[in-house]
């Protein structure tokens, strides 16, 4: 349980961000944002619960949401869309999912953990997801005829008249220098940081990936040079 | 149509004729939106007391033709004062992108280009849903279109990372931005490489949060001078900046914009089959028409102007029947983490609110979605059910697809339905393909490719910034 | 000159006031309505009973508009509006549309404002439903004497109302309470039950705004006599399930939880919007507006009914949404203003 100087501390973090004032004007509590909401017909969430808090300011409630309710959220975003004040509930839950991360609160990590094979690919290719993630022992709830056509899907993916798209391991071809340059947006804009917070493992594993791409488009750079010579 | 203004009951018995819609009755010939529509049937009122009940709409207000001054903020305003200001560039869209103007839910015109387009493609949608690119350029090859020179397709881009930040809350704003403003750079640069000028090229976002994400993103680069600072740092080290400046698109365009605009010339130039007998239903991706929701395509033609025209617009136009439905408004149920780790959830969700309903109540023939998640969810989910006594099936897949279908593309090779899981196989036909035709000449194909035999939709030099 | 007169500009409830009250100071008014009838948004728009006063309103307004119909002191252009205005505070010349032309010292726009066009909030099913209303629509129902679904006939038995269409919702521009709208619809709520026993009526609202006098005689009393209930709740969507009725999504906020209910009829609550001719009106007598669009209100505590232009005075709901008894109220403060600052006038020529 964490000290109430903490909880306030997590709340001044959340109010730090400067998308806080322009996404909580204050509430009338209509509840047209819980109305509309997918999560909340699933689970013991509700985004007018979570910007009551923030607008009341009340941080032992807030840091007790952080647990768990914020991750209910779907991020559908229908609630801001809603809001005759213009609030975005959705808005405010993404900024607090950054701060759970922040404070490397356990909640954040056991959440985030399925989410690693999604993290992995993103930050080393670029892609969110890759054909052979989308295979039938990774969704066996996806049922035995995930497609319609069986097949070695090497040869499936390049009967796909679109050359980028002849990929299995990402959802399309990226250059490497494409790669090289994102790997500077993740550690620029702190992003390579938080992840370490968050899965040591994965970020270690991501880390000798970057390395070892960093050093393939270096050789790569060289062959040019020297080509060019 | 004065005799159409909306909560103008229907004064005349042909009211209730043939497109007269009710809630809950399904016209089956073709005419008007089934389910939908402006329409009033008759009432219980007099003439005489239905005119006066309405008289007061006689002048039509709308919101979107009224004046909302500066309280209803256009950023595309700011954007122009900033370029003037010299502090960022423009990608504009100019003549050369043979613009079509649509108006948005405030009644705002919104430039569409429909050539000299850079494919940023969404992850999910190749990953997963293949058929919604290929579908894609293959319209735009049928109308022409040089690869090249009218379209681009390379390996130069990331996905947005939205769904990893709207899943995970790992990234944050400033890596959002980052990754937006390098891919769009590169769109704007891309054209020198294929002997054309800076800007030749505009980015078409093929994903629906990406589209949502880039144009959050966008306000915020806007409106906060902190957020320019900090990315154009980053930008500079990538030498991604032009004469130091950052590049930002006139324009967000989402693929199925595009599909809007060209729906015409779609229906009445390349489509072959006739669909009237087709029961179509709409979903439309939440982070199409909700997130910076003043940006999204109204027409008053299309549903009145009461809902976001993506998608009926395309199959009214090919002559398909569109049924309403009770949830039309629900969200899919993807929910970015929740596919992958509150499948449940999903599950359920999608199950409950859109398979069922679409089938039970609209009787469709097939859902149609403008989005990546969307499909994924409601395609894949479907199996499940019936460990959970959910015998109902509805073929998933997106508008950009069906419309190839109704214009001759093959199912496999072209739309790629392989690699959906609902029972498209049973639109297909009903469209009079045959399936199992279309699918032993698909097997036929395998075989050369394996032989080495790719047919391309485009000369793949092009995706690495060679020659066509 | 033309100290004597003043044009009155719309022929409303605070019109009409406004043009009785110069009348009876001895004054001469000059009423120029756009319409072929004299009344106003209560009868052009047929409005059943009236709030508090529980007459109708053709009776009611009727009143008013046979008062300055025999008033030799008035006189009346309809199906005129003022094209032109020339001149200054106390002497002003109007060229109205019908080609006539008006000398008056002082000008009381008494213009009002124009119902929500529910249209604008379209996920609430107005134009896509038939069995979706807009209190005048439901007001007419009233008048006619029952309660029928338009689209088959049936009697309801749910009824619910949505308050703050079009009012209190910055997703439309539309920050403004239209004030009245609680307070009507409760007494609608009263005359769909007693017209219909057997229908329900629920009233879905943010906020309950039946101020002063109207919290027993309307709000209360809809509950303890007629049965209305009313939940605190905002609508997200109206849609149609597939018996035909509709369905509404709310969250019962007290009871937080996500609903969604079945409807025969749905009303909306309809606000007050500015006059939809506010920036020619604005133009043409070089008034200014205030953020919303309605007509800026000057400095209120001396220069009461004032505008931002000297000897143009404003009254009733073309300022922001008000009452009938208050726009009243100030028809009677403008007239009181213009011939004022008229007898002003005369007295420092003289």
């Amino acid at each position: 349980m964490a000290t109430y100087a903490e909880m306030q501390q997590i709340f001044d973090d959340i109010r730090g961000d400067f998308r806080y004032d322009h996404e909580l004007n204050g509430c009338l509590n209509c509840g047209i944002c819980t109305a509309t909401c997918p999560s909340a017909q699933f689970y013991d969430y509700s985004p007018r619960e979570i910007v009551q808090l923030l607008w009341t300011e009340n941080v032992e409630q807030i840091y007790d949401a952080m647990q768990e309710k914020i991750w209910a959220c779907a991020q559908c975003m229908t609630c801001a869309a809603r809001c005759p004040f213009k609030n975005s509930p959705g808005g405010l839950v993404a900024i607090m999912r950054e701060v759970a991360i922040k404070h490397e609160m356990q909640s954040a990590k056991d959440v985030l953990r399925p989410f690693g094979r999604v993290m992995l690919k993103l930050i080393t290719t670029g892609n969110q997801l890759s054909p052979d993630m989308i295979q039938p022992d990774h969704f066996p709830d996806w049922g035995p005829n995930i497609q319609k056509v069986e097949g070695d899907l090497r040869i499936l993916r390049k009967a796909i008249p679109v050359k980028t798209l002849q990929t299995v391991e990402t959802a399309w071809e990226v250059s490497l220098k494409t790669s090289v340059e994102m790997y500077t947006i993740w550690e620029m804009t702190g992003v390579l940081k938080s992840l370490e917070l968050m899965d040591e493992n994965l970020f270690d594993v991501i880390e000798d990936f970057i390395d070892e791409k960093r050093e393939d488009y270096e050789e790569w750079l060289e062959e040019q040079e020297e080509d060019d010579d | 149509m004065s005799d159409q203004t909306p909560g103008n009951h229907n004064q005349s018995a042909a009211g209730a004729g043939a497109g007269t819609m009710k809630p809950g009755f399904h016209n089956t010939d073709g005419q008007g939106v089934a389910g939908h529509g402006s329409f009033f049937q008759a009432t219980d009122l007099s003439r005489e007391d239905a005119i006066k009940a309405t008289d007061w709409v006689r002048k039509h207000v709308d919101r979107r033709t009224i004046d909302l001054g500066d309280r209803m903020d256009d950023i595309r305003e700011h954007m122009y004062e900033l370029e003037k200001d010299g502090q960022i560039i423009i990608h504009r869209i100019g003549d050369q992108h043979e613009p079509a103007t649509v108006k948005t839910l405030f009644g705002w015109e919104k430039k569409i280009p429909t050539k000299q387009l850079w494919h940023h493609k969404s992850c999910g949608q190749c990953g997963n849903i293949p058929g919604y690119p290929t579908s894609l350029l293959w319209f735009m090859n049928k109308f022409g279109f040089v690869p090249g020179k009218d379209y681009l397709d390379e390996t130069d881009q990331t996905s947005c990372t939205a769904w990893n930040y709207h899943g995970s809350g790992i990234g944050n704003v400033e890596s959002l931005a980052a990754v937006f403003l390098r891919n769009f750079h590169q769109s704007y640069v891309s054209g020198k490489q294929h002997g054309h000028e800076l800007g030749h090229f505009f980015p078409l976002v093929h994903c629906g949060t990406s589209f949502g994400n880039y144009k959050e993103i966008r306000k915020y680069l806007v409106e906060s001078a902190e957020l320019r600072e900090k990315v154009t740092k980053i930008l500079g080290k990538l030498g991604r900046l032009v004469d130091g400046k950052l590049v930002i698109p006139e324009e967000i365009i989402h693929y199925s914009e595009w599909v809007h605009v060209m729906r015409d010339r779609i229906a009445s130039e390349l489509q072959t089959i006739d669909v009237s007998n087709i029961r179509t239903t709409a979903h439309v991706a939440c982070h199409y028409y909700k997130m910076v929701h003043e940006d999204a395509i109204y027409d008053p033609d299309v549903l009145g102007g009461n809902r976001t025209a993506i998608i009926t617009s395309t199959a009214k136009a090919l002559g398909a029947q569109v049924i309403d439905y009770s949830t039309w408004y629900d969200c899919c149920g993807f929910g970015f983490r929740h596919i992958i780790s509150e499948r449940e959830f999903t599950r359920s969700f999608t199950m409950d609110r859109k398979i069922r309903v679409v089938r039970e109540e609209a009787n469709a023939d097939v859902l149609l979605a403008n989005d990546t998640g969307c499909v994924t969810t409601m395609d894949k989910n479907q199996w499940i059910g019936k460990a959970h006594e959910q015998n109902f099936q509805v073929p998933i897949m997106a508008e950009v697809q069906f419309a190839a279908l109704a214009c001759g593309a093959d199912p496999f090779k072209i739309v790629q339905l392989q690699w959906h899981a609902s029972p498209c196989e049973d639109l297909v036909e009903k469209m009079g393909i045959s399936w199992d035709e279309a699918k032993k000449n698909f097997q036929a194909y395998l075989k050369e490719v394996e032989a080495g035999n790719i047919e391309y939709l485009y000369n793949p030099e092009l995706a690495y910034g060679g020659k066509a | 000159m033309s100290q004597d007169t003043v044009l009155v500009v719309g022929a409303g409830p605070s019109g009409l006031t406004a043009a009785a009250n110069v009348a009876a100071a001895g004054y001469k008014a000059v009423m120029v309505e756009k319409e072929d009838v004299l009344g106003g948004a209560p009868i052009i728009s047929g409005y059943a009973k009236l709030v508090p006063s529980g007459e109708w309103a053709k009776d009611a307004i009727g009143r008013m508009v046979t008062r300055v119909e025999d008033d030799a002191n008035v006189t009346i252009h309809k199906e005129a509006r003022v094209a032109k205005l020339e001149g200054e505070a106390g002497n002003f010349t109007a060229t109205l549309s019908n080609g006539d032309t008006v000398n008056a010292g002082a000008v009381v726009l008494a213009t009002g404002f124009t119902h929500f066009d529910s249209i604008n909030k379209p996920e609430w099913g107005f134009g896509t439903f038939e069995d979706v209303l807009t209190t005048t629509q439901m007001e007419q129902m009233v008048t006619a004497g029952k309660i029928a679904c338009p689209s088959d006939g049936r009697v309801p038995e749910r009824v619910c109302i949505l308050l703050c269409v079009g009012s209190r919702d910055r997703q439309i521009g539309r920050e403004w309470c239209s004030k009245i709208c609680c307070t009507v619809s409760a007494n609608l709520a009263m005359e769909i039950k007693e017209l219909s026993p057997e229908t329900d009526v629920f009233i879905y609202y943010m906020d309950i705004r039946t101020y002063g006098l109207y919290e027993d005689k309307f709000y209360w009393k809809s509950q303890e006599e007629f049965k209305t209930k009313f939940v605190k709740a905002r609508i997200a969507e109206v849609t149609a399930s597939g018996d035909g009725r509709l369905l509404v999504k709310g969250e019962d906020t007290l009871v937080k939880r996500p609903i969604v209910i079945p409807f025969d009829i749905v009303v909306h609550a309809i606000g007050m919007d500015p006059n939809a001719d506010n920036p020619e009106i604005s133009q043409v007598f070089g008034v200014g507006l205030e953020k919303h669009g309605f007509i800026e209100r000057a400095e209120h505590y001396t220069n009461t009914c004032g505008t931002t232009r000297k000897g143009i005075y404003s009254c009733g709901a073309a300022y922001g949404p008000e009452t009938i008894d208050d726009s009243i109220a100030q028809g009677a403060a403008a007239a009181g203003r213009a011939i004022g600052d008229l007898h002003a006038l005369v007295q420092k020529a003289s």
